[in-house]
Protein backbone atom coordinates (compact mmCIF):
# COMPACT_ATOMS: atom_id res chain seq x y z
CA UNK A 1 0.00 0.00 0.00
CA UNK A 2 0.86 3.75 0.16
CA UNK A 3 1.26 5.77 3.15
CA UNK A 4 0.96 8.98 2.10
CA UNK A 5 1.76 11.63 5.21
CA UNK A 6 1.10 15.51 5.26
CA UNK A 7 3.42 17.92 6.90
CA UNK A 8 1.34 21.17 6.61
CA UNK A 9 -2.35 22.64 6.73
CA UNK A 10 -2.74 22.96 3.31
CA UNK A 11 -1.13 19.69 2.35
CA UNK A 12 -3.28 18.04 5.16
CA UNK A 13 -6.83 19.71 3.84
CA UNK A 14 -5.43 18.62 0.22
CA UNK A 15 -5.13 15.03 1.50
CA UNK A 16 -8.78 15.31 3.27
CA UNK A 17 -10.17 16.53 0.02
CA UNK A 18 -8.88 13.23 -1.70
CA UNK A 19 -9.73 10.80 1.10
CA UNK A 20 -13.13 12.08 1.02
CA UNK A 21 -13.69 12.39 -2.60
CA UNK A 22 -12.21 8.93 -3.63
CA UNK A 23 -12.87 6.92 -0.82
CA UNK A 24 -12.78 3.59 -2.93
CA UNK A 25 -8.94 4.00 -3.47
CA UNK A 26 -8.31 4.54 0.66
CA UNK A 27 -7.86 1.86 2.99
CA UNK A 28 -7.25 3.36 5.75
CA UNK A 29 -7.12 7.30 7.15
CA UNK A 30 -5.67 9.00 10.91
CA UNK A 31 -5.29 12.69 10.82
CA UNK A 32 -2.97 13.79 8.63
CA UNK A 33 -2.10 10.31 7.48
CA UNK A 34 -3.38 8.03 4.52
CA UNK A 35 -3.00 4.08 3.57
CA UNK A 36 -3.55 4.40 -0.22
CA UNK A 37 -4.72 1.27 -2.50
CA UNK A 38 -1.69 -0.26 -4.05
CA UNK A 39 -3.56 0.69 -7.35
CA UNK A 40 -2.64 2.73 -9.89
CA UNK A 41 -5.26 5.39 -9.07
CA UNK A 42 -4.33 4.99 -5.76
CA UNK A 43 -0.64 6.16 -6.71
CA UNK A 44 -2.28 8.69 -9.44
CA UNK A 45 -3.96 10.31 -6.24
CA UNK A 46 -1.09 10.17 -3.90
CA UNK A 47 1.22 11.70 -6.70
CA UNK A 48 -1.41 14.39 -7.48
CA UNK A 49 -1.06 15.05 -3.80
CA UNK A 50 3.01 15.24 -4.15
CA UNK A 51 3.18 17.22 -7.15
CA UNK A 52 0.93 20.26 -5.58
CA UNK A 53 2.38 20.29 -2.06
CA UNK A 54 5.79 19.33 -2.39
CA UNK A 55 8.11 17.67 0.62
CA UNK A 56 4.96 18.54 2.73
CA UNK A 57 3.76 15.43 1.14
CA UNK A 58 5.40 12.00 2.30
CA UNK A 59 4.94 8.79 -0.21
CA UNK A 60 6.19 5.70 1.44
CA UNK A 61 5.84 1.89 -0.04
CA UNK A 62 4.50 -0.16 2.62
CA UNK A 63 4.11 -4.01 2.31
CA UNK A 64 2.82 -6.93 5.45
CA UNK A 65 5.47 -7.50 7.40
CA UNK A 66 6.39 -11.21 7.63
CA UNK A 67 8.94 -12.15 10.64
CA UNK A 68 9.70 -15.04 9.30
CA UNK A 69 11.02 -13.80 6.40
CA UNK A 70 12.69 -10.76 7.48
CA UNK A 71 13.80 -12.13 11.38
CA UNK A 72 16.06 -14.15 12.97
CA UNK A 73 14.22 -16.83 15.16
CA UNK A 74 16.37 -15.53 18.36
CA UNK A 75 14.27 -12.67 18.06
CA UNK A 76 10.68 -13.79 17.72
CA UNK A 77 11.47 -16.01 20.39
CA UNK A 78 12.33 -13.39 23.14
CA UNK A 79 8.86 -11.55 22.24
CA UNK A 80 7.09 -14.70 22.93
CA UNK A 81 9.01 -15.56 26.17
CA UNK A 82 9.05 -12.02 27.33
CA UNK A 83 5.42 -11.31 26.63
CA UNK A 84 4.75 -14.02 29.11
CA UNK A 85 6.74 -13.28 31.79
CA UNK A 86 5.29 -13.72 35.00
CA UNK A 87 6.78 -9.91 36.62
CA UNK A 88 5.04 -7.58 34.12
CA UNK A 89 7.10 -4.82 35.51
CA UNK A 90 10.43 -5.63 34.64
CA UNK A 91 11.47 -4.31 31.77
CA UNK A 92 13.21 -6.18 28.57
CA UNK A 93 16.79 -5.00 29.28
CA UNK A 94 16.51 -6.73 32.81
CA UNK A 95 14.67 -9.56 31.75
CA UNK A 96 17.11 -10.66 28.99
CA UNK A 97 20.03 -10.22 31.24
CA UNK A 98 20.30 -13.68 33.00
CA UNK A 99 18.39 -15.31 29.68
CA UNK A 100 20.06 -16.61 26.61
CA UNK A 101 18.02 -13.96 24.83
CA UNK A 102 18.83 -10.76 22.70
CA UNK A 103 20.10 -7.99 23.91
CA UNK A 104 18.76 -4.17 22.93
CA UNK A 105 21.57 -2.89 22.46
CA UNK A 106 21.99 -5.36 19.89
CA UNK A 107 19.23 -5.56 18.16
CA UNK A 108 19.08 -1.51 17.83
CA UNK A 109 22.19 -2.22 15.47
CA UNK A 110 21.00 -5.15 13.85
CA UNK A 111 18.71 -3.98 10.58
CA UNK A 112 16.18 -6.58 9.06
CA UNK B 1 -10.19 64.37 12.34
CA UNK B 2 -9.97 66.15 9.38
CA UNK B 3 -11.69 64.48 6.11
CA UNK B 4 -11.30 66.10 2.84
CA UNK B 5 -13.51 64.96 -0.27
CA UNK B 6 -11.84 66.24 -3.06
CA UNK B 7 -11.77 69.68 -2.11
CA UNK B 8 -14.64 70.05 0.37
CA UNK B 9 -12.61 69.68 4.45
CA UNK B 10 -14.54 68.34 6.95
CA UNK B 11 -13.37 68.90 10.48
CA UNK B 12 -14.63 67.59 13.47
CA UNK B 13 -15.46 64.46 16.13
CA UNK B 14 -18.47 63.94 13.80
CA UNK B 15 -18.71 64.47 10.04
CA UNK B 16 -21.56 64.49 7.67
CA UNK B 17 -20.73 63.63 3.93
CA UNK B 18 -23.43 64.57 2.13
CA UNK B 19 -22.76 63.29 -1.49
CA UNK B 20 -21.60 61.14 -4.25
CA UNK B 21 -18.66 59.07 -1.79
CA UNK B 22 -19.56 55.31 -1.30
CA UNK B 23 -19.08 54.31 2.48
CA UNK B 24 -16.41 51.58 1.88
CA UNK B 25 -14.27 54.47 0.00
CA UNK B 26 -14.14 56.06 3.08
CA UNK B 27 -13.45 53.44 5.31
CA UNK B 28 -10.45 52.61 2.89
CA UNK B 29 -9.32 56.13 3.44
CA UNK B 30 -9.73 55.96 7.59
CA UNK B 31 -7.89 52.28 7.26
CA UNK B 32 -5.22 53.92 4.60
CA UNK B 33 -5.42 57.82 4.57
CA UNK B 34 -6.44 58.38 1.18
CA UNK B 35 -8.75 56.41 -0.93
CA UNK B 36 -10.75 56.99 -4.95
CA UNK B 37 -13.79 55.37 -6.06
CA UNK B 38 -14.25 54.61 -9.65
CA UNK B 39 -16.06 57.93 -10.13
CA UNK B 40 -12.53 59.07 -9.14
CA UNK B 41 -13.62 61.45 -5.40
CA UNK B 42 -10.59 61.39 -3.67
CA UNK B 43 -11.09 61.11 0.37
CA UNK B 44 -8.37 61.86 2.73
CA UNK B 45 -9.04 60.79 5.99
CA UNK B 46 -6.22 62.46 9.15
CA UNK B 47 -7.34 60.73 12.27
CA UNK B 48 -5.43 58.56 14.75
CA UNK B 49 -4.58 54.69 14.06
CA UNK B 50 -7.47 52.04 13.60
CA UNK B 51 -7.44 49.09 15.75
CA UNK B 52 -8.03 46.24 14.28
CA UNK B 53 -11.28 46.14 15.71
CA UNK B 54 -11.92 48.60 12.51
CA UNK B 55 -11.43 45.87 9.90
CA UNK B 56 -14.97 43.97 11.41
CA UNK B 57 -16.96 47.12 12.57
CA UNK B 58 -15.63 50.15 10.90
CA UNK B 59 -18.32 50.49 8.25
CA UNK B 60 -21.08 50.07 9.51
CA UNK B 61 -24.13 49.97 6.74
CA UNK B 62 -26.99 47.71 5.24
CA UNK B 63 -26.15 44.70 4.05
CA UNK B 64 -22.46 44.30 5.78
CA UNK B 65 -20.77 40.87 6.30
CA UNK B 66 -20.19 40.01 10.10
CA UNK B 67 -19.09 37.13 12.02
CA UNK B 68 -20.58 38.43 15.10
CA UNK B 69 -18.42 36.58 18.03
CA UNK B 70 -15.33 36.90 15.95
CA UNK B 71 -15.83 40.74 15.82
CA UNK B 72 -16.87 41.18 19.56
CA UNK B 73 -13.67 39.39 20.43
CA UNK B 74 -11.75 42.14 18.96
CA UNK B 75 -13.86 44.49 20.25
CA UNK B 76 -13.11 43.02 23.99
CA UNK B 77 -9.22 43.82 22.53
CA UNK B 78 -10.45 47.34 21.64
CA UNK B 79 -11.34 47.43 25.08
CA UNK B 80 -8.03 46.74 26.43
CA UNK B 81 -9.25 43.35 27.96
CA UNK B 82 -7.13 40.43 27.87
CA UNK B 83 -7.68 36.87 27.63
CA UNK B 84 -6.43 34.17 30.14
CA UNK B 85 -4.50 32.59 26.96
CA UNK B 86 -2.51 35.58 25.83
CA UNK B 87 1.02 34.53 27.46
CA UNK B 88 0.85 30.87 25.98
CA UNK B 89 -0.54 32.57 22.64
CA UNK B 90 2.58 34.87 22.43
CA UNK B 91 5.24 32.12 22.95
CA UNK B 92 3.51 29.94 20.36
CA UNK B 93 3.32 32.68 18.08
CA UNK B 94 7.11 33.58 18.45
CA UNK B 95 8.07 30.47 18.03
CA UNK B 96 6.27 29.70 15.21
CA UNK B 97 7.95 33.04 13.25
CA UNK B 98 11.22 31.74 14.44
CA UNK B 99 10.19 28.99 12.69
CA UNK B 100 9.17 30.48 9.54
CA UNK B 101 11.81 32.77 9.72
CA UNK B 102 14.58 29.48 9.60
CA UNK B 103 12.60 28.03 6.59
CA UNK B 104 12.88 30.98 4.89
CA UNK B 105 16.41 31.74 5.38
CA UNK B 106 17.63 28.29 4.79
CA UNK B 107 17.45 26.27 1.76
CA UNK B 108 14.10 26.23 0.19
CA UNK B 109 13.55 22.33 0.94
CA UNK B 110 10.50 22.01 -1.24
CA UNK B 111 11.88 21.29 -4.43
CA UNK B 112 13.73 17.95 -2.67
CA UNK B 113 11.08 15.82 -3.13
CA UNK B 114 10.89 16.17 -7.35
CA UNK B 115 14.67 16.73 -7.61
CA UNK B 116 15.12 13.78 -6.35
CA UNK B 117 12.82 12.51 -9.27
CA UNK B 118 15.99 12.15 -11.06
CA UNK B 119 17.86 9.99 -8.89
CA UNK B 120 14.49 7.26 -8.55
CA UNK B 121 14.58 7.50 -12.40
CA UNK B 122 18.05 6.97 -12.56
CA UNK B 123 17.80 3.92 -10.06
CA UNK B 124 14.57 2.24 -11.74
CA UNK B 125 16.57 2.36 -14.76
CA UNK B 126 19.39 0.91 -13.76
CA UNK B 127 17.42 -1.93 -12.34
CA UNK B 128 16.16 -2.80 -14.96
CA UNK B 129 19.10 -3.25 -16.62
CA UNK B 130 20.80 -5.07 -14.49
CA UNK B 131 17.69 -7.57 -14.07
CA UNK B 132 18.44 -7.68 -18.08
CA UNK B 133 22.15 -7.79 -18.06
CA UNK B 134 22.21 -10.59 -15.67
CA UNK B 135 20.10 -12.72 -17.84
CA UNK B 136 21.94 -12.15 -20.79
CA UNK B 137 25.20 -12.90 -18.41
CA UNK B 138 23.90 -16.40 -17.71
CA UNK B 139 22.37 -17.08 -21.33
CA UNK B 140 26.30 -16.15 -22.80
CA UNK B 141 27.95 -18.05 -19.88
CA UNK B 142 25.23 -21.61 -20.92
CA UNK B 143 26.58 -21.37 -24.22
CA UNK B 144 29.80 -20.73 -23.67
CA UNK B 145 29.34 -23.77 -22.08
CA UNK B 146 27.60 -25.96 -23.88
CA UNK B 147 29.95 -24.73 -27.05
CA UNK B 148 33.07 -26.00 -24.54
CA UNK B 149 30.91 -29.55 -23.88
CA UNK B 150 31.38 -30.42 -27.59
CA UNK B 151 34.79 -28.67 -28.20
CA UNK B 152 33.53 -25.80 -30.66
CA UNK B 153 35.97 -22.90 -31.07
CA UNK B 154 35.20 -20.36 -28.02
CA UNK B 155 36.93 -16.51 -28.53
CA UNK B 156 33.91 -14.70 -29.91
CA UNK B 157 31.71 -15.96 -26.93
CA UNK B 158 34.40 -15.39 -24.62
CA UNK B 159 34.69 -11.77 -25.20
CA UNK B 160 30.63 -11.58 -25.39
CA UNK B 161 30.82 -12.47 -22.32
CA UNK B 162 33.39 -10.59 -21.00
CA UNK B 163 31.26 -7.14 -22.53
CA UNK B 164 28.15 -8.43 -20.73
CA UNK B 165 30.26 -8.67 -17.24
CA UNK B 166 31.57 -5.31 -18.08
CA UNK B 167 28.36 -3.56 -18.91
CA UNK B 168 26.75 -5.90 -16.15
CA UNK B 169 29.67 -4.03 -13.46
CA UNK B 170 28.55 -0.97 -14.88
CA UNK B 171 25.18 -0.26 -14.33
CA UNK B 172 25.21 -1.87 -11.10
CA UNK B 173 27.94 0.77 -10.10
CA UNK B 174 25.04 2.68 -11.56
CA UNK B 175 22.45 1.71 -9.52
CA UNK B 176 24.92 1.87 -6.65
CA UNK B 177 25.58 5.65 -6.70
CA UNK B 178 21.50 6.67 -7.46
CA UNK B 179 20.94 4.51 -4.57
CA UNK B 180 23.46 6.65 -1.90
CA UNK B 181 22.08 9.71 -3.97
CA UNK B 182 18.57 9.03 -2.92
CA UNK B 183 19.75 8.21 0.79
CA UNK B 184 21.62 11.57 1.49
CA UNK B 185 18.65 13.45 -0.32
CA UNK B 186 15.87 11.07 2.18
CA UNK B 187 18.37 11.89 5.46
CA UNK B 188 17.81 15.85 4.28
CA UNK B 189 13.69 15.99 3.75
CA UNK B 190 14.06 14.28 6.99
CA UNK B 191 15.17 17.01 8.78
CA UNK B 192 13.22 19.45 6.61
CA UNK B 193 9.87 17.28 7.23
CA UNK B 194 10.79 17.19 11.20
CA UNK B 195 10.77 21.05 11.22
CA UNK B 196 7.42 21.41 8.92
CA UNK B 197 6.50 18.89 11.48
CA UNK B 198 6.67 21.03 14.40
CA UNK B 199 5.48 23.59 12.69
CA UNK B 200 2.20 22.35 11.86
CA UNK B 201 2.44 21.68 15.37
CA UNK B 202 2.50 25.13 15.98
CA UNK B 203 -0.10 26.54 13.62
CA UNK B 204 -2.70 24.28 15.38
CA UNK B 205 -1.92 25.60 18.82
CA UNK B 206 -1.81 28.80 17.89
CA UNK B 207 -5.33 28.28 16.24
CA UNK B 208 -6.74 26.36 18.86
CA UNK B 209 -5.67 29.24 21.60
CA UNK B 210 -6.57 31.79 19.66
CA UNK B 211 -10.27 30.11 19.28
CA UNK B 212 -10.30 29.79 22.76
CA UNK B 213 -9.12 33.10 23.52
CA UNK B 214 -11.91 34.87 21.30
CA UNK B 215 -14.62 32.80 23.52
CA UNK B 216 -12.65 34.00 26.84
CA UNK B 217 -13.00 37.25 25.37
CA UNK B 218 -16.31 37.03 24.24
CA UNK B 219 -17.72 35.89 27.51
CA UNK B 220 -16.11 38.99 29.07
CA UNK B 221 -18.42 41.44 26.93
CA UNK B 222 -21.21 39.45 26.11
CA UNK B 223 -23.55 41.54 28.60
CA UNK B 224 -22.49 44.70 27.61
CA UNK B 225 -23.52 43.63 24.08
CA UNK B 226 -26.36 41.98 24.75
CA UNK B 227 -27.34 45.45 26.47
CA UNK B 228 -25.84 47.46 23.45
CA UNK B 229 -28.33 45.23 20.91
CA UNK B 230 -31.47 45.91 22.87
CA UNK B 231 -30.66 49.68 22.10
CA UNK B 232 -29.97 49.91 18.66
CA UNK B 233 -32.22 52.11 17.43
CA UNK B 234 -34.77 50.70 14.68
CA UNK B 235 -35.00 46.95 15.75
CA UNK B 236 -37.22 44.92 18.34
CA UNK B 237 -34.95 43.44 20.78
CA UNK B 238 -34.54 40.03 19.59
CA UNK B 239 -34.66 36.52 21.88
CA UNK B 240 -31.02 36.11 21.00
CA UNK B 241 -28.47 39.20 20.69
CA UNK B 242 -26.13 36.59 18.49
CA UNK B 243 -29.13 36.71 15.76
CA UNK B 244 -29.52 40.04 15.34
CA UNK B 245 -29.01 41.33 12.19
CA UNK B 246 -25.72 41.68 11.09
CA UNK B 247 -25.89 45.81 10.32
CA UNK B 248 -28.28 45.67 14.43
CA UNK B 249 -25.00 43.47 15.77
CA UNK B 250 -22.94 45.79 14.34
CA UNK B 251 -23.35 48.87 15.85
CA UNK B 252 -23.89 46.44 19.11
CA UNK B 253 -20.26 45.28 18.79
CA UNK B 254 -19.15 48.86 17.74
CA UNK B 255 -20.54 50.34 20.90
CA UNK B 256 -19.10 47.35 22.96
CA UNK B 257 -15.94 48.62 21.46
CA UNK B 258 -13.82 51.79 22.02
CA UNK B 259 -12.65 53.92 19.05
CA UNK B 260 -9.56 56.48 18.54
CA UNK B 261 -10.42 56.40 14.32
CA UNK B 262 -13.62 57.33 13.01
CA UNK B 263 -16.09 54.98 12.37
CA UNK B 264 -18.27 55.22 9.19
CA UNK B 265 -21.86 55.14 8.91
CA UNK B 266 -24.67 54.81 6.71
CA UNK B 267 -28.15 54.24 6.34
CA UNK B 268 -31.11 55.66 8.62
CA UNK B 269 -30.78 53.92 12.17
CA UNK B 270 -29.43 57.65 13.14
CA UNK B 271 -30.84 60.51 12.03
CA UNK B 272 -27.22 62.37 12.39
CA UNK B 273 -23.40 61.95 12.26
CA UNK B 274 -23.51 63.87 16.10
CA UNK B 275 -26.32 61.23 17.08
CA UNK B 276 -24.16 58.12 15.67
CA UNK B 277 -21.03 59.41 17.26
CA UNK B 278 -22.75 59.81 20.99
CA UNK B 279 -24.66 56.76 20.70
CA UNK B 280 -21.48 54.87 19.67
CA UNK B 281 -18.99 56.69 21.81
CA UNK B 282 -16.56 56.92 18.52
CA UNK B 283 -15.80 59.83 16.19
CA UNK B 284 -18.37 59.33 13.46
CA UNK B 285 -18.49 59.87 9.26
CA UNK B 286 -21.48 59.43 8.16
CA UNK B 287 -21.99 58.85 4.27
Amino acid sequence: MLLVIAYSRGARGSLRNVTRAHEECVVRTFGRVALFAATEFGAFQALRLREKHGTEIQIEWTEPFNEFDRLRADVRDAVRVYESREEPATPYEKFAAGRDLPDPETMRGREL
Amino acid sequence: MICRVDDAVHTGRAVSLSGDVGPATVATAVREGVASDAGGTTVAVTARTPHPVHERVGCLRAGMALRVRTALAAAARARGLSAPQDPLLRRARQRLAAIRDEREGGVAGDGAALSTADARQRLAAARAETDRLRERVATVRGRLQAREEYGLATEDVRAELAAAARDLSEVETEAVAAQQTLERARRRTRETRDTLEERLRLEDRVANLERRARRALTERVRDAYAAAVAEVPGTGEPDDPFAADALTAGFAVARVAEFDAPVVVSGDRFESARAASRWLGAPVVRV
